[in-house]
């Protein structure tokens, strides 16, 4: 009977080790570099190093997404208020290895769920970074946000807002290390998704509106130290520090943040971040001269975080439009010539073609509705048209930005939102289309003469607010989803949005385009047409985009639903004042 | 600018500019006034979210909130506080907090069609026993009080957060 009992405790015992997927391969930089060719997973946070959120996968198609239901649903955590906020927030990505997928919350919580069976995810482990809420929510800009986690070997690499990156141990969930990169103590936090490349992880810190000076960081992987810091700003008697003029050394407050997940060409071995707004916000007198690399784009080397080139979008910019969002990298004709490009759909409201190779600017198109700030770009520079370079403070269009001497602007347009803010669009390299997410509409920016910091002579102690005014949301904005050619910028085909797009596209090779929105709709759209083939409400507002994987031969659909829902949007659109928020995971199958 | 809103902006900015009035000493609470000022305060903090736009302290601040103003210097009467909470500033980014203003003339005599694009923004919905908290929370522990202190940050933000070390001496 004994020998009975054992035997049965074994064959449980095997058939439990049966069911439990097969120990993922470690994740090396030679995959890394072939994400696409394992459609299966989800390797790196925008799909792939070129920043196309494509999946290869195409059971679901055009053709049976009406069919499309939900497999089964998650509850996570990490909803609790902090700070200035109410609650945290899902914006992550998701990353899937071989039937487990790894996903985060607001505050920093990493979930393994195994999802290989396809009829429950259920969380094999939970890393709780235990994140001071109050300390960390009081110096976040927009929201307890991050957007998800990276794969190296066998460890799960990730990060908190609290300013801490984080080695985990992939199997169990156990930290190896955490090293403090961002300080809170002066404002810097992080929200993005580290970017692996070869051993080194690369942060970067958000703060634009509390007088940070930027930079961009890589930890070795393998030690969990620093290898090299890149500030956004340049210092003293660097390139691009003479274009602070103030003269009074404001740009060690000057803001430059980075929240947004790099691309990389390893073809070129160059790294592409896109670099926010510069601070004060809307007090640009504060700050007279261009204000590099502010709202900028930086290409930079993995190994050194040495500047190859930058390029700037909006000069001495005084409507806080960052440019922290994906550049994509993609290989096309242009003018019958092969060229390397990196194209960005800036949150000013304009698509931009630059060569990536030397950062020279090819093409800019307006792909927003509405754009006022400037008649239009110069074809040679892709500097805004009313752009004075005999002027340290620009005038853009009149009344599209507030001044001292006129502390309240008249409509701006894009508001100051975007355009595109972070939420990252898709490439269809099959279609040759990139699909651009946008928030639609405009707003109001008012200007406060900003005052100095305490290590200036000032009042402005650390961790205090520093944006040189604020802004108004003054009417109801709206929302795009927009087919791009992405050599012209060229508008293919638009589908108008209920409301302003704040959760980043996925396409896949199905043709399709998915995207959440505001009011818990979850959409997927005809890739050719935009045209809308299958809808599902999940009750709480989408604020992250969707991924798609497959696990036993069958594809599904994933995204995160649970949302802050900004100041800027449900102040106009009274509907969605009582939806509550959630934190949850939903996987649809066919 | 209607004549009726203009004189409501004058009305408002001469009240806001009036001297402050003393700061009420904070002693011999019942234990039911003592809970309401704990009730004002999560309201303040979490619930209206009033802190995101006015800072923790309510001194105000600027940014994606846009310029909010000092509560800790506010002129205006607790009738006048509450009218605000209420009703919204027009014009401005103070929100309304009583779902029902502008539905009728509640609220400065005016309802959502007098107001047209002037309308104050959404803000979330209060009862008339939250909103009395709020106040009562913001008179005991904010206005005519001077710059907040490492005490008043503790008060806020509890003991387990680094949240008011800075401001220790």
């Amino acid at each position: 009977m004994k020998t009975l009992a054992f035997a049965s405790v074994l064959t449980s015992l095997m058939v439990a080790t049966a069911l439990t997927p097969v120990q993922a391969a470690d994740m090396t930089h030679e995959r890394a570099l072939n994400a696409m060719k394992e459609p299966h997973n989800w390797l790196l946070h925008h799909g792939n190093y070129e920043g196309w959120r494509f999946s290869g996968l195409k059971q679901i198609n055009t053709d049976n997404v009406k069919n499309l239901k939900v497999a089964f649903t998650v509850a996570l955590g990490g909803f609790e208020s902090g700070g200035r906020y109410k609650h945290g927030n899902l914006q992550a990505t998701p990353i899937i290895e071989d039937g487990i997928m790894y996903v985060t919350d607001g505050w920093g919580s990493v979930y393994a769920i195994d999802v290989s069976g396809g009829k429950k995810g259920v969380i094999k482990w939970k890393f709780d970074p235990g994140t001071d809420r109050a300390w960390a929510g009081d110096v976040a800009c927009c929201g307890v946000n991050n957007r998800g986690v990276a794969l190296w070997k066998d460890k799960i690499i990730s990060i908190s807002l609290d300013g801490r990156l984080f080695s985990l141990n992939k199997a169990t969930g156990e930290m190896i290390w955490e090293r403090k990169v961002a300080d809170p103590a002066i404002a810097e936090t992080i929200t993005l998704a580290p970017l692996v490349i070869r051993d080194i992880a690369i942060t970067g810190s958000a703060g634009g509106e509390f007088g940070i000076r930027g930079w961009i960081d890589g930890t070795d992987l393998n030690t969990g130290k620093q290898v090299w810091r890149t500030y956004t700003i340049p210092g003293a008697g660097e390139p691009g520090n003479e274009t602070w003029k103030d003269g009074k050394e404001r740009w060690k407050h000057g803001g430059a943040s980075v929240w947004e997940t790099a691309t990389y060409d390893p073809e070129t071995d160059t790294f592409y971040q896109g670099i926010g707004n510069a601070g004060p916000d809307w007090d640009p007198e504060y700050r007279p001269g261009d204000n590099k690399w502010a709202a900028s784009v930086l290409a930079l080397s993995p190994s050194d975080g040495k500047i190859k080139w930058g390029y700037q979008y909006t000069p001495n910019d005084p409507y806080d439009y960052d440019e922290i969002s994906e550049h994509q990298i993609i290989n096309a004709k242009v003018n019958g010539q092969d060229r390397k490009l990196v194209v960005h759909a800036a949150r000013n409201g304009f698509y931009y073609v630059l060569d990536r190779v030397n950062g020279s600017f090819i093409a800019g198109k307006q792909y927003v509705d509405q754009l006022n700030w400037t008649p239009g770009l110069d074809p040679k520079t892709g500097l805004p048209l009313n752009y004075n370079p005999n002027t340290d403070v620009q005038e853009y269009a009149p009344g599209s930005h507030s001044s001292r001497a006129r502390p309240t602007s008249n409509r701006l347009c894009p508001s100051h939102y975007g355009g595109k803010n972070w939420e990252p669009g898709a490439y269809n390299p099959e279609l040759q289309l990139l699909y651009i997410p946008s928030i639609e509409g405009c707003n109001t920016v008012d200007t406060v003469e900003q005052k100095d910091f305490v290590d200036q002579g000032g009042p402005i102690k650390p961790r205090e607010r520093f944006t040189g005014g604020g802004g108004r949301p003054t009417e109801r904005l709206y929302g795009s989803i927009k087919a791009l050619d992405p050599v012209t910028g060229e508008t293919k085909v638009r589908t108008k949005l209920e409301y302003p797009n704040y959760a980043g596209a996925l396409a896949t090779a199905g043709n399709l385009v998915f995207l959440g929105h505001y009011d818990g709709t979850f959409s997927a759209y005809d890739a050719k047409s935009l045209q809308e083939l299958w809808t599902f409400n999940a009750g709480s507002g989408i604020n992250a985009p969707a991924v798609s994987y497959a696990v036993n031969g069958k594809q599904y659909i994933a995204v995160l639903v649970g949302s802050r829902q900004p100041l800027n949007v449900w102040q106009n659109a009274p509907e969605l004042k009582n939806t509550s928020t959630a934190s949850m995971l939903y996987v649809f199958e066919q | 600018m209607t004549r009726r809103m203009l004189s409501f902006a004058v009305a408002f900015v001469a009240a806001v500019g009036a001297a402050a009035p003393l700061a009420r000493a904070e002693t011999a609470l019942s234990p039911e006034e003592a809970r309401t000022i704990e009730f004002g305060k999560e309201i303040y903090k979490v619930k209206a979210n009033c802190q995101f736009c006015h800072k923790w302290d309510a001194s105000g601040d600027t940014g994606y909130g846009g310029i909010a103003l000092s509560l800790r210097k506010t002129a205006l009467t607790r009738e006048q506080f509450i009218e605000v909470i209420k009703c919204g500033r027009p014009m401005t980014g103070m929100p309304y907090h009583d779902q029902y203003a502008y539905t009728d003339k509640r609220c400065f005599g005016m309802t959502r069609e007098d107001l047209g694009k002037n309308m104050p923004l959404l803000g979330e919905s209060l009862s008339a026993r939250e909103i009395d908290a709020v106040v009562k929370y913001l008179y005991a522990r904010a206005v005519g009080r001077g710059e907040a202190t490492y005490e008043d940050c503790v008060d806020f933000w509890g003991k387990d957060t680094r949240q008011c070390e800075p401001m220790k001496k």
